[in-house]
């Protein structure tokens, strides 16, 4: 039977080349090789979940009506039955109460929507902290940055959907806020939701925005994104026989393949399990969306979090001059800011080569100590954004830690101008102090925890130098380099192999090799 | 991770081959470990990199990349084989409880265990899913052989050669097509197609209808003579509500209901709470007073009211509005009071408005004039 089945494989494989001469391009790929390290799934993660969202929305547009058209409900949820609701809110009940499997779908699909987000947002912050982004790889930092802000659009349009009374509210948010443009505010927010809200046609136009156009553009993003990795080949932290000319680790096939596409079931069978057992938006509780309506404690999903947070923190401030009126109060929280914040994320990896006067091509990632001042920058932005995201649900924290809302936000406005510098120096402090340390790794060696005492009276302990495996990791500076090169046991680093591990180096513990005290006398004691 | 490294140093000697995976890490590692397999590379073919195991003893360093451990001993890598096949096989398992929960368990809504549907979906879709994901990745990392190879970088750059040929074609190219003399072509070629940026601009005008923007905006349903009618449609009338009671209404004309500029609230105080200045003395009747709910912050319904201190508070971004003082902005992003809906009593007892909302309601728009409708209430109306 093996034999039949290589018979017909070879076979195929022949008919195949004979056309398109793959042979060649297929042996290339299988051998490519792609370095390891367990940060470098994070990306992983992300695209596993936008090939769930595929899959699990493409089920659902074939019992979703994306329309505003106003029906009775007759379902077999009882609790709303008779109640006047839009075909959407209405199919939206149908695929949870009476569509097999609809449920889930829904869920595993909003699930996957925040699964895809975070990871996007910790993959960003693993290429800005390791400092991936740099020369020749500003294109592809560029493609993630958009595919951040078309995902944050695509969840948004998804969330707005099923227009019930939460979604709904957010959509009116959106709506004043497009109101809030000046001069040509009111000419856009009647262009997109069809007149004054609610216009009646924005769920019509948000259906193929979200299932079409967007997702496409997405796709195509990613696709660009994955080739530019493959064709630029990825990056990798410092480590035995690593350069910038060359990639160490595992072949695509079979090893490699094997575990990410293992991977991808592990990401999709844990989506599955959170869709089976936590619910998720669960819009039948909320009601359909009447405008006159709103419950306490509306909260947008995380990803728009901080723009909620940047509007509640806002202080109150409109103008009027002449016969007009311009709105800082909402247009700097929800339009300057994210512009402005956008902007300097996309922009980063230019500005620093043009600061530091960069011009060199890296492939090996910058461990975050030895780049203080990005890693402060990276630290300092991180507190911005979650003091923005706590103030996003502001009114949370207040009924859970039964605290004043008003102090809270007080507080966060001045948190806000106030932690992240301070984040920026200790950050800074503490990569120095990181960096202090492995130099004195680098120079003293390991304490070994031996006592000799000198022929003086005098005590001292024993080091030994760092074994040539580690040393070369801690390699990231011309004089450090300098300084690994000579006493290394006269073993060219490239010969012994890189510690591996999660998060610190694994593979076995190195032991000291004990060196004999010159005159022979090891003297008493080893101190624990 | 310095000191993690120190610490992994420091510690006693004898770890390393548990760690390692044993003393049968080594030995899979085949002739010329680190081979050059990119054929595209800038830097000649058949370099390597002597191989590691000459050179390191002891533990799992090995040039492995984690896979391979296993294969050359038989008992394990049986017993590795067998918990593979095990994960395997948890997925036809899966598949078929779910095959059978989807088919078979109740899922409407009101039906007998119908809740237990999308749970028991979810632990079998999982199980299927997970028993290939982690079998997958278990024999990838036990019985798959795995080498740590070495692959040299390509330059990207192309050679300073090409690309002075790839530009000189260009340039070539492009004086072929005449482009550079005939400046009657070249000009006219612009505009022609430079006007193709225009074509989409006329369907952006079926977007939107054309509405006179100023009074959509600040124009509402309500109209002098407007009944007061609640959520079920019925009219509000004096003695409807007790003090300290808030009720949310809406204009007494077709689809009052689901206008969304539309919704008031209609409040009642211990009239010597309401602190009613002059010009507003008439708006509000023994202690009955309406505003607009629709936030003028962001649009969102303010209708979280606390009667003891007579706050309106929006659940969106917490404006707070004081119902007792012309609905003031006490805290939050809202920049203005909730418009003021003047109201007065009909013949037969029935609250009706004296006309539209003093200001326009919700969110503040460019063209947002604070006076646009000032109502022109005549101190008759509704007597």
């Amino acid at each position: 039977m093996a034999t039949a089945v290589e018979k017909g494989a070879s076979g195929a494989a022949v008919w195949v080349d004979d056309r398109l001469g793959s042979s060649n391009f297929i042996k290339r790929s299988l051998n490519k090789v792609f370095p390891d390290h367990w940060s470098f799934m994070l990306g992983e993660i992300a695209l596993y979940s936008f090939i769930v969202l595929l899959l699990s929305g493409t089920y659902l547009t074939l019992f979703f009506e994306g329309s505003s058209r106003e029906v009775i409900y007759h379902g077999a949820y009882t609790p709303l039955k008779g109640i006047p609701m839009s075909a959407a809110y209405e199919s939206t009940l149908r695929i949870s109460f009476e569509v097999r499997g609809g449920l889930i779908m829904r869920q595993i699909h909003h699930w996957a929507a925040l699964l895809f987000m975070a990871s996007i947002v910790v993959h960003l912050m693993r290429v800005f902290f390791t400092g991936a982004f740099r020369k020749p790889r500003e294109l592809n930092w560029l493609l993630g940055v958009g595919l951040l802000v078309l995902g944050i659009l695509e969840g948004f349009a998804g969330y707005s959907l099923p227009d019930d009374l939460l979604s709904g509210t957010g959509l009116r948010i959106a709506y004043s806020i497009a109101l809030s443009i000046p001069v040509i505010g009111t000419w856009a927010a009647f262009l997109v939701f069809g007149g004054e809200y609610p216009g009646g046609e924005i769920i019509e136009r948000l259906y193929p925005i979200h299932i079409l156009l967007v997702p496409g553009i997405i796709l195509g993003l990613i696709t660009a994104h994955l080739a530019l990795v493959w064709y630029q080949k990825h990056t990798q932290f410092a480590g035995p026989g690593r350069t910038e000319d060359t990639v160490i680790g595992s072949k695509v096939y079979p090893a490699y393949g094997a575990k990410a596409g293992g991977f991808f079931f592990l990401v999709f069978g844990v989506l599955t399990l959170l869709g089976g057992l936590a619910q998720i938006n669960p819009i039948w509780l909320y009601g359909p969306y009447d405008p006159s309506q709103v419950s306490a404690g509306s909260q947008p999903d995380w990803y728009v979090g901080f723009l909620d947070g940047s509007t509640r923190l806002m202080p109150n401030w409109e103008l009027r001059f002449w016969d007009y009126t311009f709105s800082p109060n909402v247009l700097l929280p929800t339009q300057v800011l994210p512009g402005i914040l956008f902007g300097l994320l996309a922009l980063y990896p230019f500005l620093e080569a043009k600061l530091t006067r960069d011009r060199a091509y890296h492939n090996l990632l910058d461990r975050p100590r030895d780049k203080p001042v990005r890693t402060a920058l990276g630290a300092m932005s991180i507190t911005f954004y979650l003091i923005l995201l706590i103030a996003g649900g502001n009114d949370i924290v207040a009924s859970i830690f039964h605290l004043s809302i008003n102090e809270i936000t007080y507080t966060l406005r001045a948190g806000l101008f106030i932690l992240p510098p301070l984040v920026y120096v200790a950050t800074k402090r503490f990569c120095l102090s990181l960096q202090r340390a492995d130099d004195e790794l680098l120079h003293h060696g390991i304490e070994s925890g031996t006592i000799r005492r000198l022929p003086s009276g005098e005590f001292v302990e024993e080091t030994v130098p760092l074994p040539p495996q580690y040393s070369v990791l801690l390699a990231t500076t011309p004089e450090r380099k300098e300084l690994t090169s000579h006493g290394a046991h006269g073993d060219h680093p490239a010969a012994t192999p890189a510690p591996r591990g999660f998060f610190r180096p694994r593979g076995g513990v190195i032991e000291p090799a004990p060196e004999k005290a010159p005159d022979g006398k090891e003297l008493e004691g080893t101190v624990d | 991770m310095s000191d993690s490294i120190r610490d992994r140093l420091k510690a006693p000697a004898g770890h390393g081959e548990q760690a390692g995976g044993g003393d049968t890490s080594r030995s899979d590692v085949t002739s010329g470990d680190f081979v050059q397999t990119d054929s595209r590379s800038a830097h000649g073919p058949g370099q390597t990199i002597p191989s590691p195991s000459a050179t390191q003893a002891g533990d799992g360093g090995t040039g492995l990349v984690g896979g391979g451990h296993l294969s050359d001993d038989p008992k394990r890598a049986k017993r590795a084989e067998q918990a593979v096949a095990a994960l395997f096989l948890l997925s036809l398992v899966g598949v078929i409880g779910f095959c059978v929960t989807f088919a078979a368990w109740p899922y409407e809504f009101g039906e007998r265990y119908f809740e237990l549907y999308t749970p028991l979906l979810g632990i079998f879709m999982t199980l299927s899913l997970l028993g290939i994901g982690a079998g997958a990745v278990l024999w990838a990392k036990t019985l798959m052989v795995d080498e740590e190879t070495v692959q040299m970088r390509h330059q990207l750059s192309s050679d300073p050669k090409d690309r002075e040929a790839t530009a000189e074609l260009l340039k070539k190219g492009f004086e072929e097509t005449g482009l550079p003399r005939r400046t009657l072509l070249r000009n006219s070629l612009l505009l022609g197609a430079g006007s193709l940026a225009i074509l989409p601009v006329p369907f952006l005008f079926g977007f939107g209808r054309f509405q006179h923007k100023e009074r959509v905006l600040a124009k509402t349903g309500w109209k002098a003579g407007s009944r007061l009618l609640d959520e079920l449609g019925r009219p509000v009338k004096m003695g409807d509500l007790e003090i300290g009671g808030a009720k949310t209404v809406f204009p007494d004309v077709p689809g009052g209901r689901r206008l969304a500029d539309s919704a008031a609230f209609i409040i009642r105080m211990r009239p010597d709470e309401l602190k009613v200045k002059e010009d507003r003395k008439n708006w509000s009747i023994d202690g009955h007073i309406v505003y607009s709910v629709i936030c003028t912050h962001l649009g969102c319904p303010v209708k979280l009211y606390e009667q003891q201190t007579h706050h309106l508070f929006c659940p969106c971004h917490q404006s707070t509005f004081d119902a007792a003082d012309e609905a003031k902005v006490l805290f939050g992003p809202a920049a203005r009071n909730l418009p003021q809906l003047a109201i007065s009593v009909d013949a037969d007892g029935y609250f009706v408005a004296r006309g539209d909302f003093n200001e326009p309601v919700g969110p503040s728009y460019w063209e947002r004039k604070p006076h646009y409708s000032e109502p022109k209430y005549n101190a008759e109306a509704g007597s």
